[in-house]
Protein backbone atom coordinates (compact mmCIF):
# COMPACT_ATOMS: atom_id res chain seq x y z
CA UNK A 1 0.00 0.00 0.00
CA UNK A 2 0.65 3.34 -0.98
CA UNK A 3 1.19 6.21 1.50
CA UNK A 4 1.85 9.58 1.47
CA UNK A 5 3.07 12.19 4.52
CA UNK A 6 2.19 15.53 4.19
CA UNK A 7 4.42 17.90 6.36
CA UNK A 8 2.14 20.96 7.28
CA UNK A 9 3.80 23.68 9.15
CA UNK A 10 3.66 27.57 9.92
CA UNK A 11 6.20 29.32 7.65
CA UNK A 12 7.56 30.93 10.59
CA UNK A 13 9.43 27.45 10.88
CA UNK A 14 10.95 27.36 7.63
CA UNK A 15 14.99 26.75 7.79
CA UNK A 16 16.04 30.42 8.29
CA UNK A 17 12.91 32.26 9.56
CA UNK A 18 12.08 33.15 13.06
CA UNK A 19 11.12 29.81 14.60
CA UNK A 20 13.25 27.50 12.65
CA UNK A 21 15.37 25.08 14.59
CA UNK A 22 19.18 25.08 14.29
CA UNK A 23 19.59 24.75 10.30
CA UNK A 24 22.75 22.24 10.95
CA UNK A 25 21.32 19.83 13.46
CA UNK A 26 17.62 19.24 11.37
CA UNK A 27 19.36 18.55 8.28
CA UNK A 28 21.47 15.81 9.84
CA UNK A 29 18.33 14.37 11.60
CA UNK A 30 16.38 14.81 8.21
CA UNK A 31 18.88 12.83 6.64
CA UNK A 32 19.46 10.30 9.09
CA UNK A 33 15.80 9.57 8.67
CA UNK A 34 15.60 9.57 5.52
CA UNK A 35 18.40 7.32 5.63
CA UNK A 36 16.45 4.86 7.59
CA UNK A 37 13.22 4.95 5.12
CA UNK A 38 15.63 4.00 2.02
CA UNK A 39 17.44 1.18 4.32
CA UNK A 40 14.16 -0.40 5.06
CA UNK A 41 13.13 -0.20 1.19
CA UNK A 42 9.49 2.35 1.63
CA UNK A 43 10.97 5.08 0.40
CA UNK A 44 8.82 5.81 -3.17
CA UNK A 45 9.88 9.88 -3.51
CA UNK A 46 10.42 12.82 -0.64
CA UNK A 47 10.40 16.72 -2.20
CA UNK A 48 10.77 19.56 -0.18
CA UNK A 49 8.70 22.73 -1.28
CA UNK A 50 10.16 26.24 -1.77
CA UNK A 51 8.41 29.01 0.26
CA UNK A 52 5.08 30.11 -0.46
CA UNK A 53 6.03 33.71 -1.85
CA UNK A 54 7.29 31.80 -4.38
CA UNK A 55 4.06 30.19 -5.11
CA UNK A 56 0.44 30.84 -6.38
CA UNK A 57 -2.97 29.72 -6.10
CA UNK A 58 -5.21 29.24 -8.71
CA UNK A 59 -9.03 28.77 -7.98
CA UNK A 60 -11.37 27.13 -10.30
CA UNK A 61 -14.76 28.02 -9.52
CA UNK A 62 -16.62 27.72 -12.67
CA UNK A 63 -15.68 31.59 -13.85
CA UNK A 64 -12.76 30.81 -15.08
CA UNK A 65 -9.37 30.99 -13.10
CA UNK A 66 -8.49 33.50 -11.34
CA UNK A 67 -5.12 33.69 -9.96
CA UNK A 68 -4.12 34.76 -6.52
CA UNK A 69 -0.13 35.46 -5.68
CA UNK A 70 1.73 34.09 -2.45
CA UNK A 71 2.92 34.22 -0.16
CA UNK A 72 -0.56 32.84 1.78
CA UNK A 73 -0.17 34.62 4.90
CA UNK A 74 -3.52 33.64 5.55
CA UNK A 75 -2.86 30.39 6.30
CA UNK A 76 -1.78 29.11 9.52
CA UNK A 77 0.14 26.15 8.42
CA UNK A 78 1.31 25.25 4.88
CA UNK A 79 2.68 21.73 2.64
CA UNK A 80 6.05 21.94 3.38
CA UNK A 81 7.02 18.45 1.22
CA UNK A 82 5.87 15.38 1.17
CA UNK A 83 7.26 11.72 1.65
CA UNK A 84 5.82 8.70 -0.11
CA UNK A 85 5.96 4.84 0.98
CA UNK A 86 5.34 2.22 0.21
CA UNK A 87 4.43 0.10 3.27
CA UNK A 88 2.66 -3.15 4.41
CA UNK A 89 0.04 -1.74 6.08
CA UNK A 90 -1.63 1.86 7.56
CA UNK A 91 -0.23 1.08 11.07
CA UNK A 92 3.20 0.81 9.68
CA UNK A 93 2.76 4.04 7.64
CA UNK A 94 1.78 5.86 10.97
CA UNK A 95 4.52 4.68 12.88
CA UNK A 96 6.95 6.04 10.52
CA UNK A 97 5.49 9.37 10.60
CA UNK A 98 5.85 9.29 14.24
CA UNK A 99 9.54 9.24 14.25
CA UNK A 100 9.64 12.15 11.89
CA UNK A 101 12.70 14.33 13.69
CA UNK A 102 10.32 17.53 13.11
CA UNK A 103 9.54 19.49 16.10
CA UNK A 104 6.79 21.03 17.44
CA UNK A 105 4.02 22.98 15.75
CA UNK A 106 4.50 20.13 12.75
CA UNK A 107 1.72 18.15 11.78
CA UNK A 108 2.16 14.89 9.22
CA UNK A 109 -0.96 13.95 7.64
CA UNK A 110 -1.60 10.28 6.75
CA UNK A 111 -3.05 9.96 3.72
CA UNK A 112 -3.87 6.39 1.54
CA UNK A 113 -3.09 6.73 -2.30
CA UNK A 114 -5.53 4.74 -3.77
CA UNK A 115 -4.08 2.12 -6.35
CA UNK A 116 -6.05 2.32 -9.91
CA UNK A 117 -7.95 -1.13 -9.48
CA UNK A 118 -9.80 0.37 -7.18
CA UNK A 119 -11.18 2.51 -9.84
CA UNK A 120 -12.56 -0.22 -11.82
CA UNK A 121 -16.16 -0.29 -12.15
CA UNK A 122 -16.44 3.58 -11.33
CA UNK A 123 -14.03 5.03 -14.24
CA UNK A 124 -14.81 3.77 -17.94
CA UNK A 125 -12.39 0.98 -18.55
CA UNK A 126 -11.01 2.79 -21.48
CA UNK A 127 -9.79 5.37 -19.29
CA UNK A 128 -8.61 3.05 -16.94
CA UNK A 129 -6.31 1.24 -19.32
CA UNK A 130 -5.27 5.00 -20.76
CA UNK A 131 -3.88 6.34 -17.59
CA UNK A 132 -1.77 2.64 -17.15
CA UNK A 133 0.04 3.65 -20.64
CA UNK A 134 0.48 7.67 -19.58
CA UNK A 135 2.41 5.89 -16.31
CA UNK A 136 4.39 3.52 -18.26
CA UNK A 137 5.11 6.86 -20.94
CA UNK A 138 6.34 8.87 -17.58
CA UNK A 139 8.11 5.29 -16.28
CA UNK A 140 9.49 5.06 -19.84
CA UNK A 141 10.63 8.62 -19.97
CA UNK A 142 12.37 8.95 -16.12
CA UNK A 143 14.25 6.16 -17.36
CA UNK A 144 15.92 7.64 -20.69
CA UNK B 1 12.59 23.44 -12.46
CA UNK B 2 10.11 21.55 -10.95
CA UNK B 3 6.64 22.85 -9.51
CA UNK B 4 4.03 20.79 -7.17
CA UNK B 5 0.27 21.28 -8.35
CA UNK B 6 -1.52 20.58 -4.84
CA UNK B 7 -4.94 20.17 -5.36
CA UNK B 8 -7.36 21.38 -2.22
CA UNK B 9 -10.56 20.95 -1.84
CA UNK B 10 -13.31 21.01 1.01
CA UNK B 11 -13.84 17.48 1.88
CA UNK B 12 -17.40 18.22 3.76
CA UNK B 13 -18.89 20.04 0.85
CA UNK B 14 -17.92 16.43 -1.05
CA UNK B 15 -21.55 15.13 -2.34
CA UNK B 16 -21.45 11.48 -1.91
CA UNK B 17 -22.80 11.07 -4.86
CA UNK B 18 -20.26 9.16 -7.06
CA UNK B 19 -18.27 10.97 -9.58
CA UNK B 20 -19.15 11.82 -13.08
CA UNK B 21 -17.66 9.50 -15.34
CA UNK B 22 -17.11 13.01 -17.79
CA UNK B 23 -14.96 14.53 -14.71
CA UNK B 24 -12.81 11.04 -15.28
CA UNK B 25 -12.63 12.08 -19.15
CA UNK B 26 -11.62 15.19 -18.88
CA UNK B 27 -8.77 14.41 -16.01
CA UNK B 28 -7.32 11.90 -18.13
CA UNK B 29 -7.59 14.25 -21.43
CA UNK B 30 -5.43 16.63 -18.97
CA UNK B 31 -3.01 14.29 -17.76
CA UNK B 32 -2.62 13.06 -21.15
CA UNK B 33 -1.56 17.19 -22.59
CA UNK B 34 1.18 16.93 -19.68
CA UNK B 35 2.47 13.84 -20.75
CA UNK B 36 2.41 14.93 -24.47
CA UNK B 37 4.49 17.88 -23.47
CA UNK B 38 6.75 15.77 -21.75
CA UNK B 39 5.95 17.97 -18.16
CA UNK B 40 4.59 15.17 -16.06
CA UNK B 41 7.35 13.99 -13.31
CA UNK B 42 4.11 12.62 -10.96
CA UNK B 43 0.79 12.55 -10.23
CA UNK B 44 -1.71 10.96 -7.29
CA UNK B 45 -4.65 11.22 -6.07
CA UNK B 46 -5.46 10.56 -2.02
CA UNK B 47 -8.41 8.64 -0.53
CA UNK B 48 -10.33 10.35 1.66
CA UNK B 49 -8.93 11.73 4.47
CA UNK B 50 -11.59 9.22 7.15
CA UNK B 51 -8.60 6.17 5.99
CA UNK B 52 -6.03 8.51 7.14
CA UNK B 53 -4.47 9.96 10.09
CA UNK B 54 -2.75 13.05 11.08
CA UNK B 55 0.49 12.89 13.82
CA UNK B 56 0.55 15.81 15.55
CA UNK B 57 4.45 16.81 17.18
CA UNK B 58 4.10 19.36 20.09
CA UNK B 59 7.12 18.60 22.08
CA UNK B 60 6.63 15.01 24.21
CA UNK B 61 5.76 12.64 22.62
CA UNK B 62 4.05 12.86 18.94
CA UNK B 63 -0.57 12.37 19.20
CA UNK B 64 -1.85 10.52 16.46
CA UNK B 65 -5.23 11.41 15.78
CA UNK B 66 -7.59 9.06 13.52
CA UNK B 67 -9.06 10.63 10.66
CA UNK B 68 -11.75 12.32 9.12
CA UNK B 69 -9.93 15.88 9.33
CA UNK B 70 -13.41 17.13 9.89
CA UNK B 71 -11.80 20.47 11.42
CA UNK B 72 -9.93 20.85 8.15
CA UNK B 73 -11.26 23.65 5.94
CA UNK B 74 -9.57 22.75 3.13
CA UNK B 75 -7.85 19.03 2.37
CA UNK B 76 -5.30 17.80 -0.10
CA UNK B 77 -7.08 15.59 -2.86
CA UNK B 78 -3.92 14.74 -4.75
CA UNK B 79 -1.14 16.68 -6.74
CA UNK B 80 0.70 16.66 -9.95
CA UNK B 81 5.04 17.38 -10.10
CA UNK B 82 5.79 19.28 -13.29
CA UNK B 83 9.15 19.19 -15.12
CA UNK B 84 8.93 23.15 -16.76
CA UNK B 85 11.12 26.06 -17.77
CA UNK B 86 9.42 28.54 -15.89
CA UNK B 87 6.74 29.61 -13.28
CA UNK B 88 4.51 31.08 -16.11
CA UNK B 89 4.42 27.51 -17.53
CA UNK B 90 3.59 25.75 -14.30
CA UNK B 91 0.51 28.37 -13.93
CA UNK B 92 -0.75 27.67 -17.29
CA UNK B 93 -0.76 24.41 -16.39
CA UNK B 94 -2.57 24.94 -13.52
CA UNK B 95 -5.42 27.02 -14.63
CA UNK B 96 -5.96 24.47 -17.63
CA UNK B 97 -7.04 21.61 -15.36
CA UNK B 98 -10.26 21.06 -15.45
CA UNK B 99 -12.26 21.56 -12.23
CA UNK B 100 -15.34 24.46 -11.28
CA UNK B 101 -16.57 23.93 -7.89
CA UNK B 102 -13.93 26.17 -6.03
CA UNK B 103 -11.12 23.95 -5.96
CA UNK B 104 -8.00 25.44 -5.40
CA UNK B 105 -4.27 24.32 -6.69
CA UNK B 106 -1.27 25.39 -5.01
CA UNK B 107 1.62 26.26 -7.47
CA UNK B 108 4.26 25.59 -5.51
CA UNK B 109 8.26 25.09 -6.39
CA UNK B 110 10.02 21.68 -5.49
CA UNK B 111 13.09 22.79 -3.83
CA UNK B 112 16.65 21.25 -5.86
CA UNK B 113 19.64 20.29 -3.64
CA UNK B 114 21.48 23.65 -4.85
CA UNK B 115 18.73 25.39 -2.49
CA UNK B 116 20.35 24.03 0.24
CA UNK B 117 23.93 24.62 -0.78
CA UNK B 118 25.26 27.33 2.30
CA UNK B 119 22.67 26.20 4.55
CA UNK B 120 23.15 22.23 4.77
CA UNK B 121 26.35 20.75 5.86
CA UNK B 122 28.08 19.78 2.76
CA UNK B 123 28.41 15.92 3.50
CA UNK B 124 24.36 16.39 3.92
CA UNK B 125 23.64 16.93 0.60
CA UNK B 126 26.13 14.65 -1.00
CA UNK B 127 24.75 11.91 1.23
CA UNK B 128 20.91 12.69 -0.16
CA UNK B 129 22.26 12.75 -3.40
CA UNK B 130 23.29 8.91 -2.61
CA UNK B 131 20.19 8.21 -1.15
CA UNK B 132 18.21 9.63 -4.35
CA UNK B 133 20.50 7.11 -6.59
CA UNK B 134 19.43 4.35 -3.89
CA UNK B 135 16.13 5.56 -4.06
CA UNK B 136 15.40 4.73 -7.51
CA UNK B 137 17.33 1.69 -8.04
CA UNK B 138 14.89 0.22 -5.39
CA UNK B 139 12.15 1.72 -7.13
CA UNK B 140 12.64 3.45 -10.29
CA UNK B 141 11.10 7.09 -9.67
Amino acid sequence: MRYMLIMEAPESMRIGEADAPPAEEAFEAMGRYNTELVDAGVLLAAEGLAPSSEGFLVTHDGEGPSVTDGPFTEAKELVAGFWMLEVASREEAVQWARRCPIGPGVTLQVRRIPEMAEFEGVAPAELLDAETTLRQRIAERQQA
Amino acid sequence: MRFMLLLKYDENAQKDTPPDPAMFEEMGRFNTAMVDAGVLLAGEGLAPSSQGAAVTFDGEEPTVSDGPFTEAKELVGGFWILKVDSLEEALSWAKRAPFRDGERLEVRRVTEAEDFEGLAPQEVLDAEKELRARQTQQHGS
